[in-house]
């Protein structure tokens, strides 16, 4: 207890920093070395982490600005059955009282959804049918903005968009027209012919290759489902609490409804974003073992230098605690000029990737897993306190051996090395 | 002064180093007392014990047989911490090669031990730069130990010493490196601390300048205690 309170009481006193930067700069050399060391290795670690995350945060944004919004609603059960038989059988435009007075909510739309089948006169292929309020649905998703060719849906009846890779294996272009065929609301086949208005292009092959847009209208009509619709997509205010926006609406929605964030909608996108953080901390602990053995190391060479006058400390009465401080404090005053170093390195790498990196080289198997073409690194909070944090405890862990090895020396025996 | 109470004590006091497989014998129940206000010498050749002895009084190392006492506490069974907050309290040391620490400047060295004591950094510097003053290096105070002489970082460790009020200095041989004028100088001061403040002086020297001017001579051979004069000295 005694020798804590000798400890941190040294960590509070400006003499033990001053002594400990002099005798820091006392072998430049080897100084430099280690924060050389901490440097390259922090400085490493952020960019990795913030291009690892900025490609999760690109999947995850990419989700959400295309399929998922923030936070939806639907009938109870659409999860487990999701098919026309589970609908809000309601009018959309009931959304408008059960939003009124939930704070936080930026844009909302309706979606109504069903498999199919889509045929063009070279070929058939299986789709999502997701008829949308054209002008809503820009609110809310990407896609409208994603066109490569034609346009996004307007008042006209009877059009549609698709992806990029569906017109190609459908073989068709922007005004020929395609037959939608799904079985309605009574389970009998129903078709009908749109024409394709626009071709988008986004990050998500599933949705490029097997998803047609339609009018909330025109998919009503062909579904036979009246007004009622799949789910209500909800976009909230940037920073607006999530969680907060979902209590707020279910205590105005039906007993039969159920309001769920993205996360719940797709857990994979959680375990990824932990599985990423994961790797994180493995590439951290392998790093910082790395730098503690370093440092460790620097740091015995110095105390067996400064034998003598660790010896000198002792005998005019340094108490153990202090002197295992002094030892730590030289050891933080390193790596914290080391972690300046790393942060800077970190940061400077980052803002030359602001850009992006372009992996377009690797573009079709990479959208196959919903990973962006270009990956915009992504800094965290969290990827720069964790890192400082685990740097200095590390810092200090590391000079313990040779603190402890200090303090273990009798005054006599160190005149006697010196 | 009183002489009478013991300040200083072995009792039995053996110790043996051994250097890949060699034994050296450099005390053999040894018995000393030194009592307060003292200003006694050990004297003897080189490889007598008297270093030994002294690292043995200040806690600097540990005995292989027999113990040492101050005021009444023995040195061998204290903890660590508890050692370190005695010799900060009560016991100075100063050394035949200085052992000033080379990151810090004479007023800092001087400061330090006051600083570990708690004492306010006002009174610190106060005190330190009159010690440094009596010890006549008041201009070098902002100098380094390697940019000192010898001479000069002795008188500074001698400040270093008496400046935290020790019950006891343990001077190793401290003018050996000196030229007869500095080391005069030097025993001069450390006379006045001992006659003013009452300070316990224990020498270990070779130096008839150091022997001259001691109360008591302790004369050692082989570990053992060969003669013990008392003077009335100066």
């Amino acid at each position: 207890m005694e020798a804590l309170l000798a400890f941190l009481g040294a960590l509070a006193r400006a003499s033990t920093w001053r002594m400990a930067g002099r005798n820091a700069l006392r072998n430049p050399r080897r100084t430099g070395i280690v924060v050389s060391a901490v440097a390259v290795g922090l400085g490493g670690i952020l960019v990795t982490m913030a291009i690892n995350f900025g490609m999760v945060f690109e999947m995850v944004q990419a989700a959400i600005q295309t399929e998922l919004g923030d936070l939806q609603v639907h009938h109870k059960g659409y999860d487990d059955r999701p098919g026309l038989e589970v609908r809000i059988q309601q009018s959309p435009a009931r959304a408008q009282d059960w939003l009124r007075g939930v704070p936080g909510v930026r844009a909302w739309a309706p979606r109504l959804r069903s498999q199919g089948l889509v045929f063009s006169p070279r070929a058939s292929v299986g789709i999502d049918l997701v008829a949308v309020d054209p002008s809503r649905e820009a609110r809310v998703s990407v896609l409208p903005h994603s066109l490569v060719e034609g346009a996004w849906l307007d008042g006209e009846p009877r059009r549609l968009v698709v992806g990029e890779r569906l017109a190609r294996r459908l073989r068709v272009a922007v005004g020929e027209k395609v037959v939608v065929s799904a079985q309605d609301a009574r389970g009998e086949m129903t078709g009908e012919a749109f024409r394709v208005v626009g071709i988008f292009r986004t990050s998500s092959r599933e949705l490029d290759e097997g998803a047609v847009f339609l009018r909330m209208e025109d998919g009503q009509r062909l579904l036979g489902v009246g007004s009622s619709f799949s789910e209500l997509v909800m976009v909230a205010q940037p920073h607006a609490d999530l969680e907060e926006i979902r209590a707020a609406l279910a205590a105005r929605l039906g007993g039969d409804l159920e309001v769920e964030t993205w996360k719940e909608l797709r857990p994979v996108l959680v375990a990824m974003i932990e599985v990423f953080d994961r790797m994180g901390w493995i590439v951290y602990v392998a790093v910082f073992v790395a730098m503690a053995f370093g440092i460790a190391n620097v740091l015995l060479m110095a105390v067996y230098e400064r034998i003598r006058e660790i010896g000198i400390l002792t005998a005019i009465g340094m108490p153990p605690g202090r002197l295992v401080a002094s030892i730590g404090v030289e050891s933080l005053c390193v790596t914290m000029v080391g972690v300046a170093a790393g942060l800077a390195i970190g940061l400077g790498g980052v803002w030359l990737l602001r850009d992006g990196i372009d992996l377009s080289a690797f573009g079709a198997g990479l959208t196959a897993y919903g990973i962006p073409l270009r990956i915009r690194p992504v800094i965290r909070a969290s990827d720069l306190w964790i890192p400082l944090l685990v740097s200095l405890v590390t810092a200090l862990l590391a000079s313990l051996w040779p603190a402890l090895r200090a303090v273990g020396i009798r005054p006599a025996e160190a005149f006697r090395h010196g | 002064m009183a002489e009478g109470t013991a300040l200083l004590e072995a009792r039995g006091l053996s110790k043996v180093y051994e250097t890949r497989g060699v034994r050296t014998q450099a005390l053999r129940q040894l018995d000393l007392r030194v009592a307060s206000g003292e200003f006694t010498a050990l004297a003897g050749p080189s490889g007598s014990g008297k270093t030994t002895l002294l690292n043995l009084f200040g806690g600097l190392d540990l005995p292989s047989q027999g113990s040492v006492w101050l005021e009444g506490e023995e040195l061998s069974r204290l903890p660590p911490s508890r050692l370190a907050r005695l010799r900060l309290w009560k016991l100075g040391f100063i050394f035949q090669a200085y052992n000033l620490i080379p990151v810090l400047s004479a007023r800092e060295n001087v400061e330090f031990v006051m600083e570990l004591q708690g004492l306010p950094a006002a009174v610190r510097r106060q005190r330190a730069l009159a010690l440094l003053e009596e010890v006549g290096l008041a201009e070098l105070a902002d100098k380094r130990p390697p940019e000192m002489s010898g001479g000069q970082q002795q008188r500074v460790a001698v400040a270093r010493a008496i400046v935290s009020n020790p019950r006891v200095v343990l001077a190793d041989e401290p003018t050996a490196n000196l030229d007869s004028q500095t080391a005069r100088r030097l025993l001069e001061l450390m006379q006045a601390m001992n006659c003013e403040h009452g300070v316990t002086f224990l020498f270990s020297t070779h130096d008839s300048l150091v022997m001259e001017m001691a109360r008591r001579i302790v004369r050692l051979r082989d570990g053992q205690i060969v003669a013990d004069e008392r003077s009335s000295g100066p």
